[in-house]
């Protein structure tokens, strides 16, 4: 867990110390670049606001992460059959992944206004057709090695494939639904940044509207922290699934 | 029990050569028998097909007095999720938990089944995969070098079980080890190519169940027969393009 924390902290580190080592080096003004004791300052003051906002946000982007997993679980089982339906669902699914979301915000909030089910909605849709297209390859993709025994015994039932797939392609399941939470969070942020009154997002979009870099800078720690232990959670949780079903 | 192949051909899409064609076979059970050649001779493929898990390009197989044909290889994993003894548990048909027991203690796995299949040997799992087949309903069962990563004296000794206690059964066995095959077998089927010609050589094993010194010479005389039989057979069989059977 705190392998991922490092890593954020390195990178968001580096990224600061460019940035300030630019500002010095080419004699940028503290109104363009602030200063870092500015972002200390903003840090004191705005961080309870700022953390009651990022909570909001991570509530939001969990909620659309777990929709997205159940929805993807249940259409990628229905595309995985061999039947009519799995490959109507698996062709409306690989040309429905090609349209970009964020393109079909607007009309999200236009029906469901500017409130939480809009930005779960949004959320959810961002991470839900990578953790489809994966899930559909999972569960349609046989495990000859293993599969075998029971076709050739008549033992075969779709249970039964689904759940050997899955065991057999467990790192891959964790890795994807780990993955998918960073995009969860992007999803939560982009339609709190488009339209919505609450969370990380509309902090940033307030920040920007003030030129506000010492804001923005905050907000992106905050970001990078939960998202680092958002997405440590998940890859733990995984890790001690795995562990359980391989009764290690 | 008979299977009768006639003219038989197999080619995997997508190649241009076919890996036989024009075989013609016979194969009488009960008993032990077994498909000898070199790698790349077709002997998985031919077996595939026997078990109705490949279909023939060319020719037709016919079965009688046998209905339920399995075929095994020695890939094969059993699902990990579960204790050994659990899986065989519940893949063992009412009234065989004795014949799994007395076979697991033959195979010397009986004191592994607690654990897990990821946790054994090559050679345990080849063990534990046929234990599990062993306990099925079956007229056939093709081994398709399901006791490749056996140690000599324990598959000789698993060999012998299996023959002695299935007598009625007919177990079509695929393996490299000419002496192994010569020594068990009661027909062997050596598969090679002459030229172009696909060739299926019939010739009798000493289909042994225990070690008999006396029968040394002629062992040794069978398994020569068989490499002889193959090498001269295959020496077409190796052309580079050819695509190599896999399981």
């Amino acid at each position: 867990m705190f392998k991922r924390l490092l890593q954020f902290l390195i990178i968001y580190t580096a990224a600061l110390a460019a940035l300030w080592a630019a500002k010095y080096g080419a004699g940028l003004s503290d109104y363009l670049v602030p200063s870092p004791g500015e972002v200390l300052d903003i840090a004191k003051q705005k961080s309870v606001i700022y953390l009651a906002a990022l909570l909001n946000t991570t509530g939001i982007a969990t909620t659309g992460h777990a929709a997205a997993l159940l929805l993807a679980v249940a259409v990628g089982l229905a595309a995985s059959r061999g039947n009519v339906l799995g490959s109507l669902v698996r062709m409306a699914a690989f040309n429905l992944q090609a349209y970009p979301v964020v393109a079909v915000a607007p009309i999200i909030f236009l029906f469901l206004g500017d409130g939480m089910a809009s930005r779960i909605l949004i959320a959810a849709l961002i991470c839900y057709f990578p953790l489809l297209l994966n899930f559909i390859g999972i569960f349609s993709q046989p495990v000859p090695e293993v599969e075998h025994f029971f076709s050739n015994t008549g033992r075969t039932t779709w249970k039964l494939e689904i759940g050997i797939r899955c065991f057999e392609n467990m790192d891959k399941l964790i890795t994807v639904t780990a993955g998918s939470c960073t995009l969860a969070m992007v999803g939560a942020i982009v339609a709190e940044f488009l339209a919505a009154t609450h969370g990380i997002g509309y902090i940033i979009r307030k920040a920007l509207y003030q030129s506000s870099l010492a804001k923005i800078l905050v907000c992106l720690f905050l970001i990078g922290l939960a998202s680092s232990l958002y997405l440590s959670g998940v890859e733990l949780l995984g890790k001690k699934l795995k562990q359980r079903l391989e009764g290690l | 029990m008979e299977i009768q192949g006639r003219n038989i051909g197999f080619t995997y899409d997508g190649e241009s050569s076919p890996v036989f064609s024009g075989l013609d076979f016979t194969i009488r059970g009960p008993g032990f028998v077994s498909l000898f050649g070199l790698s790349g001779s077709g002997k998985s493929t031919l077996a595939r097909i026997i078990g109705s898990e490949l279909e023939a390009s060319e020719g037709t197989v016919r079965i009688t007095g046998a209905s339920r044909i399995l075929y095994s290889h020695n890939n094969e994993r059993l699902p990990g999720w579960c204790s050994l003894e659990n899986h065989l548990a519940s893949v063992t048909p009412n009234g065989r938990a004795r014949l799994l027991k007395r076979l697991s203690v033959e195979f010397g796995v009986e004191n592994l089944l607690h654990g897990r299949f990821a946790g054994l040997s090559m050679g345990q799992k080849n063990r534990v995969n046929m234990l599990r087949y062993l306990v099925q309903d079956f007229d056939i069962l093709i081994a398709d070098e399901v006791l490749a990563n056996v140690d000599e004296p324990t598959r000789n000794h698993i060999l012998r079980i299996i023959k002695s206690t299935f007598p009625d059964r007919t177990f079509i066995y695929i393996s490299h080890n000419a002496p192994e095959v010569a020594k068990f077998s009661r027909t062997v089927l050596v598969l090679g190519s002459a030229g172009n010609r696909s060739e299926i050589t019939e010739i009798s094993g000493l289909d042994l169940i225990s070690d008999d010194s006396g029968a040394r010479e002629s062992l040794r005389k069978t398994a020569l027969r068989l490499l002889e039989l193959a090498s001269v057979h295959d020496s077409a069989a190796m052309t580079p393009g050819r695509r190599q059977p896999s399981v």
